[in-house]
């Protein structure tokens, strides 16, 4: 996962010390990058399924397909994103595994 | 000393064993649908439908017993991300998800929602807030992690006594709902059906512990997702032309729906706080399917998602799983399988609860006198329903479902052939054995090395630690066994209740003590008893009918509370040590060496150097 700034080429490196800070600041905003629009999400649309029960998508009624199902992707994309996000900040700042 | 690399090397035949398994069980099932066409006795069937499966996971229990204390503790640290998270989703979806989750999307529809997506959810913030860094620290069990991170005895003590509840609760839950589906089997009383979930646990958990643990228990999830498949599969295949009921089951809800409207099932506006969860008796449908809110209010249904959320990221008999990783990254992607397998479990579950309805409304709405199906009068039989009043016609108030056999009753309302109810069967009792599994796993390693070894930082050495944990799993499944056993609760509310006490008095300890550097281990210790004490309350407070927060929402009060403790606490004490802070930043950072492996390293190096 190519974006590497510096590649040492040890077995056992670690992440440089000045670096310990932009990474975790990039770290903070990454979660909540990740964390506040699916909270958004998991607590607004539930409340409005009612309302998008009227249409249809599918065959389901709209509003139970998008708490179900709807959300289901949601939750999986979030964790995919938020795992290939983390791992490129990771691979930037050089605080990555060794493998 | 050589050091080892973090990640390990993973086993590259996992698929070919799995899949042999999965054709051992296949191949049961297959031969018992043979054999009965051929008129052998339905009773022996049912038998082998139970023990089959059982000596399946006996055998890979026993194949997989370990010696090494990391094999032991941590399945060796190379369990793939694929496997982890199928485990981590089936152990907390376990009987519990199957059986329950399932009965109430048939009764309450939607409001059901409530659980899947806190679970979810769950495994979000576990992921983004927790993961990464548990596993960078690598400790076997959580009161290890938190008692190593703030260096504090006391915390690690207390940790692992506020644990236990719990996981007790949990573990208690699953063996009620496997003790009963093995009950409907064979006929057994309530004693042997202990009896025998109690050695099964031992056989499959002992030998090897976390090792025996994880594989027995990926090959009861797979059981479980096959087993609950097939019947549902066969009736969306029969119902919709398409075999794939998580996404077709759309038309037939639509159906339900008109149905439901047709039969004047009410709309009901609860109040916000409205939390009116069915139990375990037999009871009539309460709400139309698709229409939110009707058991549940809006503010609950958000309360209650919020609530799981925060016990599910915090489960302490969960977060081990996470140890097993083989590394880091791997951890994450681990929850990112969870969350697709947990999904696509929940969903089956809806679709089983909607295809359920459509049997029921279809002879609701058929006119003219009320006569008694086939299906129902065996639904009937077995206990799963009852007829409450038979007039003219059949209303939605005149049958009545007992809320933990719909998943049961689907194969009996389609009229398949017998084998099938024991399939479902045999799911619930894999399912339930997983989620056992993993709770006395937990609560073992947590009775070994936090209590019997807990006075001191340094584990011992030999087969001593291995022996200690074998005993300690034995002791925990004991102790599961005998709560479900005496405590007659709804088995469901158990686990939200279980739930509540993690969300309270672990969710806010372990977030803050990654992301506040600042927290000491007053705070902590502060944050869990808060945290515990005030869970413990509501729920004592919720048990009434009309008590403001039901018990099993004690999280959103107990949260605030363990949160305002910790930062009030910390921030009167003295801040943490060098060393301490030290450890934070180790855990923040994914790359180095696991923390918990330097510290044995450098525990026996002292050891080397006294000796010599």
């Amino acid at each position: 996962m190519g974006t590497s700034r510096k590649d040492g080429g040890g077995t056992n490196r670690m992440i440089e010390r000045k670096e310990r800070k932009p990474y975790w600041r990039h770290t903070k905003w990454q979660m909540l990058a990740s964390l506040a629009p699916f909270f958004a999400v998991i607590i607004i649309l539930p409340l409005y399924a009612d309302r998008l029960n009227s249409n249809k998508f599918l065959g389901f009624p709209l509003g139970y397909f998008l708490a179900a199902h709807g959300l289901v992707l949601i939750a999986v994309v979030t964790v995919a994103s938020f795992v290939r996000q983390q791992d490129a900040i990771d691979h930037w700042h050089g605080a990555h595994e060794d493998n | 000393m050589a050091i080892l690399s973090p990640s390990r090397a993973v086993n590259p035949r996992l698929g070919s064993y799995f899949g042999i398994f999965l054709s051992g069980f296949a191949a049961i099932a297959l031969t018992s649908l043979i054999l009965q066409g051929l008129g052998v006795d339905l009773s022996i069937l049912s038998l082998a439908m139970l023990l089959g499966p059982i000596a399946l996971y006996a055998g890979i229990g026993i194949a997989t017993h370990a010696s090494d204390p990391l094999d032991f503790f941590a399945a060796g640290r190379r369990v793939p991300a694929f496997f982890n998270g199928l485990l981590l989703a089936m152990s907390a979806f376990g009987a519990t998800g199957l059986v329950a989750l399932t009965g109430l999307f048939f009764l309450i529809g939607y409001d059901a929602l409530f659980v899947g997506i806190g679970a979810l959810g769950g495994f979000v913030v576990m992921a983004v807030l927790l993961a990464p860094f548990l596993r960078k620290f690598g400790a076997f069990t959580i009161p290890s992690y938190l008692g190593r991170r703030f260096d504090s005895r006391p915390l690690r003590l207390a940790t692992a006594l506020v644990a236990a509840i719990p996981i007790v609760m949990v573990l208690s839950a699953e063996l009620r709902f496997a003790a009963e589906a093995a009950i409907v089997l064979t006929g057994w009383s309530h004693g042997q059906a202990f009896l025998v979930l109690y050695l099964v646990l031992l056989v499959t958990l002992v030998p090897g512990g976390m090792r025996s643990m994880t594989w027995t228990g990926v090959a009861q999830s797979l059981a479980a997702f096959f087993a609950v498949m097939v019947p549902v599969i066969i009736v969306a295949a029969i119902v919709t032309t398409m075999p794939v009921p998580q996404l077709t089951h759309g038309p037939v809800l639509r159906a339900v729906g008109r149905n439901e409207a047709i039969q004047g099932l009410p709309i009901i506006l609860p109040p916000g706080m409205a939390f009116d969860l069915p139990g375990p008796e037999l009871q009539p449908i309460m709400k139309r399917f698709a229409d939110p809110f009707g058991a549940l209010g809006p503010a609950a249904f958000v309360l209650g998602t919020l609530s799981m959320i925060a016990g599910v990221a915090s489960a302490p008999w969960l977060l081990p799983r996470l140890a097993a990783a083989p590394g880091v990254y791997e951890a994450r992607k681990t929850l990112g399988w969870a969350t697709f397998i947990f999904g696509v479990a929940m969903l089956t579950a809806a679709s089983i609860a909607v295809f359920m309805r459509d049997f029921l409304m279809d002879l609701i709405v058929t006119p003219g006198p009320a006569v008694v199906p086939p299906w129902l009068a065996e639904l009937a039989k077995r206990g799963f329903a009852s007829i409450t009043e038979t007039g003219t016609q059949f209303t939605a108030s005149s049958i009545s479902f007992a809320r933990d056999s719909v998943l049961l009753s689907l194969p009996v309302a389609a009229q398949l052939p017998p084998m099938l109810l024991d399939l479902s069967l045999a799911a619930v009792i894999a399912g339930a054995l997983v989620a056992a599994g993993a709770a006395s796993t937990a609560l073992g390693h947590i009775l070994s090395e936090d209590i019997l070894f807990g006075g001191t930082w340094e584990t011992p050495h030999g087969p001593v630690r291995i022996h200690a944990g074998r005993g300690g799993i034995a002791v925990a499944a004991a102790a599961g066994v005998l709560a479900a056993a005496f405590v007659m609760t709804d088995p469901l509310r158990v686990v939200l209740c279980a739930l509540s006490i993690c969300g309270s008095a672990l969710f806010p300890v372990l977030v803050l003590s990654i992301w506040w550097k600042r927290m000491n281990a007053f705070g902590a210790m502060a944050g869990l008893l808060t945290g515990f004490l005030v869970a413990l309350l509501t729920i004592a407070g919720g048990q009434g009918e009309s008590a403001a927060i039901p018990s099993a929402l004690a999280a959103i009060i107990g949260i605030p509370s363990a949160v305002a403790a910790i930062f009030a606490v910390s921030l009167a004490t003295p801040p943490p040590s060098r060393h301490v802070l030290q450890i934070v930043r180790d855990i923040r950072v994914p790359g180095g060496e696991i923390l918990y492996d330097r510290e044995m390293r450098t525990q026996r190096l002292k050891k080397l150097r006294q000796l010599s």
